[in-house]
């Protein structure tokens, strides 16, 4: 079994593809810069995502948006390599949103090569559902998911193209900061039991299981005269604190967003990066009083307040970042595709998937949980045939920082392995990158149990998980070398 | 190493039978006020400077260093607290947090002594040191290290008596000088302690361990970023003192100078926003298992010092400042006069971690061959002295002693806040636990704080025990192996539960 096993992880490293090549990553070379925000709110009522049951918004809190920051870095007028980079106010790209919009920008932006748009999304819960049958939605007095998806495309196409149009020669800084904004959400149990935010009030609690990275990278784009044009910041936290909401919002990157314009500069674009965060979240898990508290006092929300404590670690490194601007860096941007082992079905969980799907279906229950036991019997049914699972991945060197992305939500400790094993200065480790595959958990995890690491929870398993890490090493420490 | 651990084992502490069987070892050193009344509060502060004019040997290393240097002074600061109804005493407290390693056992007992009868009216027991785990402190233990080392050096046992002189009038001036006073809590965030100890692909775990390593698979444990606020203020409600409580040891600092830390830096800063009045009292929250020693991503933060101009000491003591500044702002729309003071002294009698037979071999073993050495090397009286506890400790065992561990624990209430102390480098886990099941709006929590006739040296989790046993290298699964573990996970449990039981009483939960 294990001779099989290994067998298989040869195989999956054969079939790493380097989709964008870039011919040299060492030598700097002049950066072009441009940036651009768009408003991606519908103007009728959606159906949100993020949650087991349907939500159709009842009102837009703030406005959700979608930011992006084209990079292009010249050798004379020869384009050496570039990135689009863009952050989108919602809970996780479905195959329905990048491939079209790939399509769409070989049409709109022709010359431009679509595949190196590294697509983000902030995970905010309270954003549109953009693929049809996930959940019951009424037909009448709701834009649907088709619908809203074209409208989508069209935004980001639109957004990307300004930023790229608006590209000028400019230079690009990188700080870190720290605001404790991410929380460990899993609550470990006396029976070796876990608990996506389970109660740590009772006697059998006793720890969280994993850690927290309160580090906070930043990347700071400026024009030719050094004004700021945006901010990329990269908290390990999906933005998800107002995730039961029936409204549109962008949680707290919207508060993040107003509070750097009205504190630092008006025109800046940010753009909201999640770290490695599939065991991470806003909530709170204890001494839940003493902060409700101080948000009292502070009269604050705590989307506020996590804007509050973003903005003040933006703040507190913008001056040491003007200090240290960069026009001529070494950039590459690899785009790779690697096929990772799926997570095996058992048995015993392929029994348990199906009699929850078809209780679930005996109920009439409308929400997504009834397809989430039926896809781990497909997956069950097809392992054997389609034993590895394709991703794809960019990994970036800009200057003496890398930018690692992945499409999970990747728990912490991957992200740590990376950022501890990079030859650059910073690695900014970017999840809920392209099309969305789910929790990404650890060993340890997946020995607890519990929502995130559960079968149904993990088309990847561990094992892919430290692939995963070590593909993403192999690449970043190449170009560092 | 066996990597398939079981999970149970990994978490998992069999605590009915532990916590029945010592409930009944519990006794009450100091009875507090029985109810939450609230009283007026008085309000005294003083700050010693305990830092000595001659060259001194300082704790926090394996082999003697002796400072001839002064890096920054390490004080010794008091806060004292009494309630009153009218003219009558509540409850009373003095806090003292000191520049030290650690209490040394018999440090606060001496102190107590050596008070006596400079303080009319306040009961001694409702006194207590606690340590803010500074490396470069002087050394306080004469046999720390051997004695021969110390050249010409102030030896131990005179620096602690001229300490304690040091220390006392500061005591005896803050109670002297209490005044009507108010109180302000709050809760702030700063980056400071790290978790240090690092999990490899074989279940190993190994403190600051190498994070750069294919093997490297997580950091162990959690980390907790709060830093709790308490402000004292005099009657005109100007600031008067500060407690203040985060889950980090102050051990950033290395090299021979002798020096407070970043809590140095902390109250430099304070003193500069605030005044320099104001008396600053650094408490470690439970923190056995942090530091402030980065292990990932230590250039990015060295680069960000350099950018700064400032030392990371300096850097930590500036994140320490802010928070604590910031949180200040905004409890000073809450100050309260009338708060119930309580405060409860209770000898806890816990579960030792036993040593096994396999681990008084190998300690047995390790003794033996330091005491046929002819030539002692650097680090073989430190070790010496923690695998000859190990074989003290096993062999009281087998005559049946040493079963448990007597800790002296505080536990107080100030308005909506709980204080709870403990002795030990407890982990942060622990911690956790206390303050998600404590009753208070707050729950302030001490570490190293008190001392009793034992070393107390760590208290790890199961899954930190998990990650490896005692060997001839003192270093291997350090702050983990029964070499500085005199108390395990069960008996960390009963102190969990003894703890939020006292707290539990102070807010008058109904019990189970």
């Amino acid at each position: 079994m294990k001779a099989c096993r290994l067998q298989l992880l040869s195989f999956v490293c054969v079939l790493s593809l380097v989709v964008g090549v870039t011919p040299s990553s060492g030598s700097s070379n002049t950066l072009f810069i441009g940036s651009a925000t768009i408003d991606i709110t519908p103007s009728r009522p959606i159906a949100l995502a993020g949650q087991f049951n349907t939500r159709i918004s009842r009102s837009v809190e703030n406005p959700i948006t979608a930011t992006a920051v084209a990079i292009e870095t010249r050798d004379g007028d020869r384009m050496v390599d570039c990135a689009v980079l863009v952050s989108c106010d919602i809970v996780s790209f479905r195959p329905t949103v990048p491939a079209p919009l790939q399509e769409k920008l070989k049409k709109t932006l022709p010359g431009f090569d679509s595949s190196k748009v590294v697509l983000t999304a902030t995970h905010t819960h309270t954003s549109a559902v953009t693929e049809e049958g996930a959940y019951k939605i009424p037909k009448e007095g709701v834009m649907q998911p088709a619908e809203y998806t074209e409208f989508l495309i069209n935004k980001l196409a639109e957004v990307i193209g300004k930023a790229w149009g608006k590209r000028q020669p400019g230079g690009v800084s990188w700080v870190l900061g720290h605001a404790v904004v991410g929380l460990n959400r899993r609550a470990v149990y006396a029976d070796g039991k876990a608990k996506m935010y389970g109660s740590t009030t009772t006697n059998s609690f006793r720890g969280i299981e994993g850690g927290e990275d309160h580090g906070l990278e930043m990347l700071f784009f400026w024009d030719k005269d050094n004004k700021p044009l945006a901010v990329c910041i990269n908290v390990e936290c999906p933005s998800q604190e107002v995730e039961s909401r029936y409204t549109i919002n962008a949680d707290f990157w919207h508060d993040v967003r107003t509070q750097i314009h009205a504190e630092i500069n008006n025109d800046l674009c940010v753009l909201g990066w999640p770290g490695a965060a599939g065991d991470i979240s806003p909530h709170r898990m204890y001494r839940k009083a003493a902060e409700e508290r101080m948000l009292k006092l502070r009269g604050l929300t705590y989307t506020q307040e996590i804007g509050r404590r973003i903005t003040t670690a933006v703040k507190d490194v913008y001056e040491l970042a003007k200090r240290d601007i960069h026009t001529e860096v070494p950039f590459a941007h690899q785009v790779k595709e690697l096929a990772l082992p799926v997570r095996m079905v058992t048995e015993k969980e392929l029994a348990e998937a199906k009699t929850q799907a078809e209780a679930l279906e005996k109920k009439g229950d409308t929400g997504v949980k009834g397809r989430w036991f039926q896809r781990t019997v497909d997956r069950y049914n097809k392992q054997n045939k389609e034993p590895t699972q394709t991703v794809d991945v960019h990994i970036l060197r800009i200057g003496d920082i890398a930018i690692a992305t992945n499409p999970f939500e990747m728990f912490h400790d991957y992200g740590v392995q990376m950022k501890s094993r990079s030859k650059a200065l910073q690695t900014f480790v970017i999840q809920l990158t392209g099309p969305s595959c789910g929790y990404l958990a650890t060993k340890r995890a997946i020995e607890g149990g519990g929502y995130s690491a559960v079968v149904q929870s993990n088309r990847i398993g561990h094992e892919g998980g430290q692939m995963l890490v070590e593909e993403t090493l192999k690449t970043i420490n190449e170009l560092f070398q | 190493m066996n990597a398939n651990i079981d999970r149970r084992q990994f978490m998992n502490v069999s605590l009915a039978s532990g916590a029945g069987l010592f409930i009944g070892g519990l006794g009450r050193i100091s009875q507090g006020a029985e109810t939450a009344q609230a009283g007026s509060l008085l309000v005294g502060a003083a700050t010693a400077d305990i830092t000595p004019d001659r060259p001194v040997p300082l704790t926090g290393a394996t082999s003697v260093r002796i400072a001839r240097e002064i890096l920054s002074r390490c004080t010794a600061n008091v806060l004292a607290l009494e309630s009153r109804e009218g003219q009558r005493t509540v409850d009373q407290a003095i806090l003292v947090s000191c520049d030290l390693g650690v209490i040394r056992p018999g440090i606060q007992e001496g102190f107590r002594k050596h008070l006596a009868g400079r303080l009319p009216g306040f009961d001694l027991d409702k006194l207590f040191l606690a340590a803010t785990h500074t490396h470069t402190a002087p050394e306080t233990l004469q046999e720390r290290y051997d004695e021969k080392d110390y050249a010409d050096a102030m030896q131990p046992k005179e620096y602690v008596s001229w300490m304690y002189e040091q220390m006392a009038q500061a005591v005896v001036k803050a109670w002297e000088n209490r005044a009507a006073g108010a109180v302000a809590w709050g809760v702030g965030q700063a980056v400071v302690g790290r978790n240090r100890r690092v999990t490899y692909s074989d279940g190993a775990a190994k403190m600051y361990g190498n994070t750069n390593d294919p093997q490297f698979r997580h950091i162990e444990g959690y980390e907790d970023h709060a830093v709790h606020v308490l402000c004292f203020y005099d009657s005109q409600k100007r600031l008067k003192a500060a407690a203040v409580a985060l889950a980090c040891p102050s051990q950033s600092v290395g090299g021979n100078k002798l020096s407070a830390d970043f809590w140095h830096d902390a109250r430099e800063l304070i003193h500069q926003r605030h005044g320099k009045d104001v008396c600053v009292l650094g408490f470690c929250a439970p923190a056995g298992d942090q530091s402030p020693t980065i292990l990932y991503r230590k250039a990015a933060e060295a680069r960000m010092d350099r950018l700064r101009g400032l030392t990371y000491t300096q850097e930590l003591g500036r994140r320490v400042a802010e928070a604590f500044c910031d949180v200040v702002g905004v409890i000073t729309k809450d100050i309260r006069t009338n708060v119930p003071l309580i405060h409860r002294v209770r000898k806890v009698d816990l579960p030792a971690r036993i040593v096994t037979e396999a681990e008084y071999e190998v300690a047995r073993k390790v003794c033996e061959e330091i005491d046929v050495r002819k030539k002692r090397e650097k680090a073989d009286a430190w070790t010496r002295h923690l695998y000859g506890l190990v074989v003290e400790r096993y062999l009281a065992q087998q005559k049946g002693d040493r079963k448990t561990y007597a800790v002296e624990m505080h536990v107080l209430r100030l308005g909506d806040v709980a204080i709870a102390t403990n002795p030990f480098e407890l982990f942060v886990d622990y911690g956790v636990q206390i303050q998600a099941r404590s009753p208070a709006l707050q729950t302030f929590l001490i570490q190293l704080a008190t001392s009793g006739r034992q070393h107390a040296y760590y208290v790890p989790t199961p899954r930190a025990v998990a990650g490896g046993a005692l060997n001839k290298q003192p270093f291997t699964n350090y702050s983990a192996t029964v070499a500085v573990n005199v108390v395990g996970p069960e008996g960390a449990q009963v102190l969990v539960d003894m703890t939020v039981k006292n707290i539990n009483e102070l807010w008058n939960v109904p019990k189970k």
